[in-house]
Order: structure tokens, then C-alpha cells, then sequence
């Protein structure tokens, strides 16, 4: 086989510890604050630098097996600092500030977009996402606007300002952009089957009418998009995945694809997942509307390049005939 | 995981790029009657002098017995070139009828229909669906009772594409008379030139015949046409269920991405307008197609069910994308054209071969394992 895109031994090891690990200290009921303080857990597992080569004390995986990892952090909630964390990682390397690759390895990273920082306490250092490029400030050299318990008391913003001398360093990498965009989508997967799972599950135990839920087409089928959804991004996220770590030359339009569906799946599958919860999917003590509000926050950062303005790998020899 | 074409299979690649620039047919198809069944003969048989007919087939029976990979590269290298849809009068033959002589048949059955079939030279039709029987399939009535060494068949059936011109039909029918449901089904091959049936093609939405209702008056076909054992026609009619993946219908799902290639073309929509969202998102889902695509072939299916996900999936994107066509095209929209013709007939995407919502109930109960109603 030259072609094939079943998970490879190593790839579900790999995988399997890592749930392991996330079950074991990221049960998404968690209380979310208290996640500052255990994303060293995360870092000491090396899902930072999993793909950084070793030289940059990075395990030599490469980005299909961090993708797919990205899923699981998706699946159990973890904060944006675990996407910052592995770009900033690569940004402070291609900066040759290798001093810093070890900081920002440890997840004293954040992401916000403009001057809005995202679960910004404690953080050293911030990953600033623009559409096409990428910056990472010094916290310390900012100063705070304004202060917001976040929507639905999610995550907490800090609205801050800086100008240049802030700023550590800076990249217009389309490569590095691409990784971001992939990895973003790739959490926004573990949303879209997260919630597919939590509703399915749902729908075979709670009981009306003297019969699960799930026995009723109304749900059956809201299920049957929620799996259709997850299925789409997934097989997308392992095209886009493949192609950029080898660097094919549909490499950037797969990803845009990619980041372009899975916001919109992640979020459909969250207000799915919700609804079939009925009141319980409303309240805050259930799960629902944890996936809901992370596919809100991921969805702002990690763009994709325009997919219009991108070359299709699958462009047609000639006109069709007769229009 | 990987994505990696072999030096050989790009020179494969080349070759069919090749030979399908050369031989594609310059005019399109006709929409229905003799000369749609002429045209896409005459095409079949020139990919079968050529070898390039029966691709997925097995090599012993006239086939080229391609790998998943080279699978892939023909059908994409035969969109992009605008090679005729896979969807005509051979489709049923080619991608049903054939796989399952092949899974089933006997090797009398295997010798007479099968070459005849990948060159063209004998078109097929399904005759599952009647007037009472849609979905529920397994509720059919047309039945047989045995006379000597022949069944004598009485009945209706409707919705039999490319009836009107096929020589051959794939026949579902009850052959024990005190059966219900899936038992006591026979799957046999009657020859549509027998006496005693009538075909009455109607015209579908689109304004194009290609289906047709065929009636059954004391039909007498011969016992050695039950395909696999009398009474086990349901078996039969599943087996194709999990070669369906490496089955044409890939073609379909590939040339999506080709017609939103020309949709962006002709639309020419300025950047951030509706039109040009609408476009993006539309690329962007028929990329993730091709995508679910290469992962039926390339990845071991969690159950015989996954195809309904990626066929589904398939349907509604292809109306949407002839729905987007529609809005471009403006007032031309109302005109009898390729891209309106192409428009309607894709209302059947999400009906024939299965409902979209007998398809999610496959996916919720099977793969999900939902309780069954
Ligand atoms: C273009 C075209 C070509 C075709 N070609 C062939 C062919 O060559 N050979 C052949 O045998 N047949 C063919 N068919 C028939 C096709 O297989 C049937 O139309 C299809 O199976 C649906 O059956 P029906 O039309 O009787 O609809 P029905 O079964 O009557 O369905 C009507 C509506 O009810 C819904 N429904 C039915 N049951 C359920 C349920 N349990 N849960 C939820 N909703 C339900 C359906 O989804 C649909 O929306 C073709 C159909 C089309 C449109």
C-alpha cells in the first residue's frame, strides 16, 4: 500500500496515552479556572514540542500525530495556551530565541486576537494571531484596558495595549499559519465528536414516553448529522494534516477547507448536542455548553489563507461541455 | 498515515490522462431513449478496446482488478477530463449486476453476461422498487410461482432507470407465495425481451424519460436465471453492499469538486460578497467529499454501514451546489439548458437507491447504534 490512512501502531500508542492522561486530569465537568495550574501536566506529557525536532527538545513526531492529539484536547476542553504553546514554540525556533523555546514549551503562552487576550492570568508571554501573521508579546510590556469575566462566564478577557517594543517576535510564515489553522480545526474536531458521542449516549439512556430518546426519528437524525459533520472533518483533517507535513503543493488549500468547515460543524454539533439534552442541556451543571462556548473562543484564531484564493487540485483540463 | 503514489502509479496516471484526452467524446450525451443507450455504448466499448473499461473488476473476468490507488487517479484524471457521467444506462451493469454475478453467480451465469457487459454490448436495469414497495423494500409483491424448470413471474414494477433500453434486468421477486419479508425473496436475471413484459417509461421532472414502470403478465424465465439460491434473493441483493465502496459512484463524488471549479469560474463573484461566501464554503465541503472519499478507499471501514455517512454527505452537497448554479445563472435559470437539466435531476439524489432519511436511520441505528424504532 502506498496509500494509507489507517492509524499506524505508533500513532495509537501515542494516542492512547495521551487519553489516558486527559481522562485521568481533564474530565471535561473540571472546574476550568483551576487549569492554569495543571498545564504543566500537558507540557511534561510533551504535547508542545511533540513535532519540534529534537534538537529543539522536541519527540520527532510530526504534525499528523500532533493533529491528531489536537483532537483529544478538543474532546476534554483544554485552554487555547495548548494551541499557543506548540506555535509559539516554533515561532521562538525560527527566531533562533532559543531561550524562549523552553518557556514557551511550558505553556506560559497565550492566544489573543488584536489586543484581546484569552485566559491571560499568569501567562508570560502571548501569541498575537492576525490573518497573516503571527506575533508573540511580553505580557509584562502591556498594560491593561479593561477586564471581562468572559461570556457565560467562560474564560476570562483582558483587553490590553502594547506597542512595539512589546513585541518578541514576529512571523509571516504561511507554513506556521498553516500549523495553527490545522491545529484549531483539529480541536474543533474533538468538539464536533465529543458532543456526537454526549448525545448519542444521552439518547440511549434518557427515557420518555416508556422509551429512550434515541428510538425517535426527530433525535435519530439530529445524530445522524452530528456523525456525518464529524466524519467530513476528520477525513479532511487528515488530508490537510498529510499534505502539509509533506509539504504537498495542495497543502494550503486543504487546510483552508479544513479551518473553513470546522467551526461550522463544531458549532452545529455543540447546539445539537445541547438540544437533545433538552433542560439539561441548558444548564450549566451539564457539559453541553462547555463545547459550545470552546468552539466560540477556537474559532477566532488559527485563519486560514481565503480558500477562493487558493488553486484547486482537482481544476478541470477544460471547459464543460455545454456549460 | 500516509498519501504517497508510487512512481508506477504516476506513469499510470499519466497514461490515463493521456488516453482520456485523446478519446473523450467531444459532444455530450443524449438525455434519454436509443441514442443515450448509443452513446454510452459506443463509449464503454471504446474504454474496453483500449482497457480501460470494468476498471474495478477483477482481471479473471475481463477487468482491469485496479489498486485502491489507481482507482482514485482514474476517476479524478476522468472528471477533470469531462469524460461522460458515470451515471448512464451502464451504471446498473457495471457497478451492481456485474459485482454481483461476480459475488454469486454461477459460472455459466459469469461466462455468458459478463464479458458481454464490460464491452458494452448488454445494458442492465434494477427492478427492486414497486408501486407499494419504496423503502420498505422487503414488502414487495411481485412474486413467482415454479413451473417445471421455469418461474412463472406476475407483477409490477416501477422506477426501473434505463428499462425502456436495457437487455437485461436484475429482478427482485417472491418465490415462496407463504413468505413475508426478507424471506423467500429470489434475485434472477430476466431477459426484458421475454414475452409477456410491457415497459412504460415516465417522464421525470426534469422533462427526460429514464425511468419506467414494466409489467409482468405470466413472464416465464428459466430457473437457471435465480441468481444464488431460490429463496435467498435478499442475501443477494446485499452482497454488493461493501463493494459499493470502490463502486463509480467515487466519480460522482470526484466531479463534485470539478463543478464547483466551473461554478467559481462562470460566477466570477467579487471577493466577500454572498456569492463568493456561498462558493468558498461549497469548495471547501467538496474538498472534505474527496477527502471521505480517499478514506473509503484507503481505511478500514468500522462497519459495512459507513458508506450511508459519505453518500449522504454526496446527495446533499450536490443539490446545494446545482442549487448555487440556479441563483448564478440568474434569468437564463428558467431555460432549458445543461445546468438546469443538471439541476433538476439532482432533486433524485436524495431518493433513489435509498432515501436521505432512511439513509440517516441507517447511520443512527447502525453506526450509532440508536435504538431501532
Ligand atoms: C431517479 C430515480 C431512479 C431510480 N431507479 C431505480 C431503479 O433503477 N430500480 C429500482 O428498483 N428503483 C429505482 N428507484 C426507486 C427508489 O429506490 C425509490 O424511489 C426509493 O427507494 C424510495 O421509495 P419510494 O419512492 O417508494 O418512496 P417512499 O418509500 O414512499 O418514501 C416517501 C417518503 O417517506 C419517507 N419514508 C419512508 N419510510 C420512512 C421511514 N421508515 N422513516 C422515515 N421516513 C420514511 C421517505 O424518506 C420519503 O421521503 C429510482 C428512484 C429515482 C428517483
Amino acid at each position: 500500500m502506498t496509500c494509507n490512512l489507517n492509524r499506524s501502531e505508533d500513532q495509537r500508542q501515542i494516542l492512547d496515552a495521551a487519553a489516558s492522561m486527559l481522562d485521568a486530569d481533564f474530565d471535561v465537568s473540571r472546574d476550568l479556572a483551576a487549569d492554569r495550574d495543571r498545564m504543566a501536566k500537558i507540557a511534561e506529557f510533551g504535547a508542545f514540542s511533540l513535532a519540534l525536532d529534537e534538537q529543539s527538545g522536541g519527540a520527532g513526531f510530526t504534525l499528523v500525530e500532533e493533529a491528531l492529539l489536537h483532537v483529544q484536547f478538543g474532546r476534554h476542553i483544554i485552554s487555547t495556551h495548548s494551541i499557543a504553546a506548540p506555535i509559539a514554540a516554533r515561532l521562538a525556533a525560527e527566531s533562533e530565541l532559543i531561550d524562549l523555546v523552553g518557556d514557551a514549551v511550558a505553556g506560559g503562552v497565550l492566544c489573543g486576537g488584536g489586543g484581546r487576550l484569552i485566559d491571560g492570568a499568569n501567562a508570560r508571554f502571548a501569541l498575537v494571531f492576525a490573518p497573516d501573521r503571527l506575533q508573540l508579546i511580553d505580557i509584562a510590556k502591556t498594560t491593561v484596558v479593561a477586564n471581562n469575566p468572559g461570556f457565560g462566564h467562560f474564560v476570562p478577557i483582558t483587553d490590553v495595549a502594547f506597542d512595539e517594543d512589546a513585541i518578541v517576535a514576529t512571523s509571516d510564515s504561511r507554513h506556521l499559519l498553516d500549523i495553527a489553522a490545522l491545529l484549531v480545526s483539529a480541536q474543533l474536531l474533538g468538539i464536533a465528536e465529543a458532543t456526537r458521542d454526549l448525545a448519542v449516549s444521552y439518547a440511549g439512556v434518557r427515557r420518555q414516553f416508556g422509551k429512550p430518546i434515541g428510538a425517535f426519528q426527530a433525535i435519530k437524525h439530529h445524530c445522524a448529522n452530528m456523525a456525518i459533520g464529524a466524519e467530513m472533518l476528520s477525513a479532511q483533517l487528515d488530508m490537510a494534516a498529510i499534505a502539509l507535513r509533506d509539504g504537498r503543493d495542495d497543502a494550503t488549500f486543504q487546510v483552508a477547507a479544513l479551518r473553513l468547515l470546522a467551526p461550522q460543524v463544531a458549532l452545529e454539533n455543540a447546539r445539537l448536542c445541547i438540544q437533545i439534552h433538552g433542560g439539561m442541556g441548558f444548564s450549566a451543571e451539564a457539559d453541553a455548553h462547555r463545547f459550545l462556548k470552546q468552539a466560540h473562543v477556537l474559532r477566532l484564531i488559527g485563519d486560514a489563507a481565503p480558500i477562493l484564493d487558493l488553486e484547486s487540485p482537482m481544476a478541470p483540463y477544460k471547459p464543460r461541455l455545454g456549460g | 498515515m500516509q498519501l504517497d503514489f508510487s512512481p508506477e502509479d504516476e506513469e499510470f496516471r499519466t497514461a490515463a490522462r493521456t488516453w482520456l484526452a485523446g478519446n473523450v467524446p467531444q459532444q455530450t450525451s443524449p438525455h434519454e431513449g436509443q441514442a443515450a443507450r448509443d452513446y454510452a455504448t459506443d463509449w464503454l466499448a471504446r474504454c474496453h478496446r483500449d482497457g480501460w473499461a470494468g476498471i474495478a473488476w477483477p482481471a479473471d473476468y475481463g477487468g482491469r482488478g485496479l489498486s485502491p490507488e489507481r482507482l482514485v487517479i482514474w476517476y479524478e484524471e476522468y472528471v477533470r477530463a469531462r469524460a461522460p457521467s458515470v451515471l448512464d444506462c451502464t451504471f446498473v451493469a457495471l457497478n451492481h449486476a456485474g459485482p454481483t454475478l461476480i459475488a454469486c453467480g454461477t459460472d455459466e451465469q459469469k461466462a455468458f453476461h459478463l464479458p458481454r457487459i464490460v464491452s458494452g454490448r448488454s445494458i442492465w436495469c434494477q427492478g427492486f422498487s414497486e408501486p407499494n414497495s419504496g423503502s420498505d423494500l422487503a414488502s414487495l409483491s411481485t412474486s413467482a410461482v415454479i413451473d417445471g424448470d421455469v418461474l412463472v413471474v406476475n407483477g409490477q414494477k416501477i422506477w426501473s432507470s434505463y428499462a425502456d433500453i436495457a437487455d437485461f434486468q436484475e429482478l427482485l421477486i417472491r418465490t415462496d407465495s407463504t413468505s413475508k419479508r426478507h424471506k423467500g425473496l429470489s434475485w434472477v436475471i430476466c431477459d426484458m425481451k421475454a414475452p409477456g413484459i410491457t415497459v412504460r417509461p415516465i417522464e421525470n421532472m426534469a422533462g427526460v424519460c429514464h425511468f419506467a414502470e414494466v409489467f409482468y403478465d405470466d413472464v416465464r424465465i428459466p430457473l437457471s436465471n435465480v441468481v444464488g439460491d431460490l429463496n435467498d434473493g435478499w442475501r443477494v441483493a446485499m452482497t454488493t453492499l461493501g463493494f459499493e465502496r470502490k463502486t463509480a459512484a467515487m466519480g460522482l463524488q470526484l466531479d463534485l469538486s470539478v463543478r464547483i471549479e466551473d461554478l467559481i469560474a462562470r460566477a466570477d463573484a467579487a471577493p466577500g460578497s454572498a456569492t463568493a461566501e456561498r462558493l468558498g464554503l461549497l469548495r471547501a465541503q467538496a474538498a472534505a467529499l474527496r477527502a471521505m472519499t480517499w478514506r473509503t478507499l484507503f481505511r478500514e471501514p468500522a462497519t459495512v454501514f459507513d458508506g450511508s455517512l459519505v453518500r449522504l454527505r454526496f446527495a446533499e452537497l450536490a443539490q446545494h451546489i446545482h442549487r448555487l448554479a440556479m441563483d448564478i445563472l440568474g434569468p437564463d435559470a428558467l431555460l432549458m439548458s445543461q445546468p438546469t437539466h443538471d439541476y433538476l435531476e439532482a432533486y433524485s439524489e436524495t431518493i433513489a437507491g435509498g432515501t436521505a432519511e432512511i439513509q440517516r436511520n441507517i447511520i443512527a441505528e447502525r453506526i450509532l447504534g440508536l435504538p431501532r424504532e
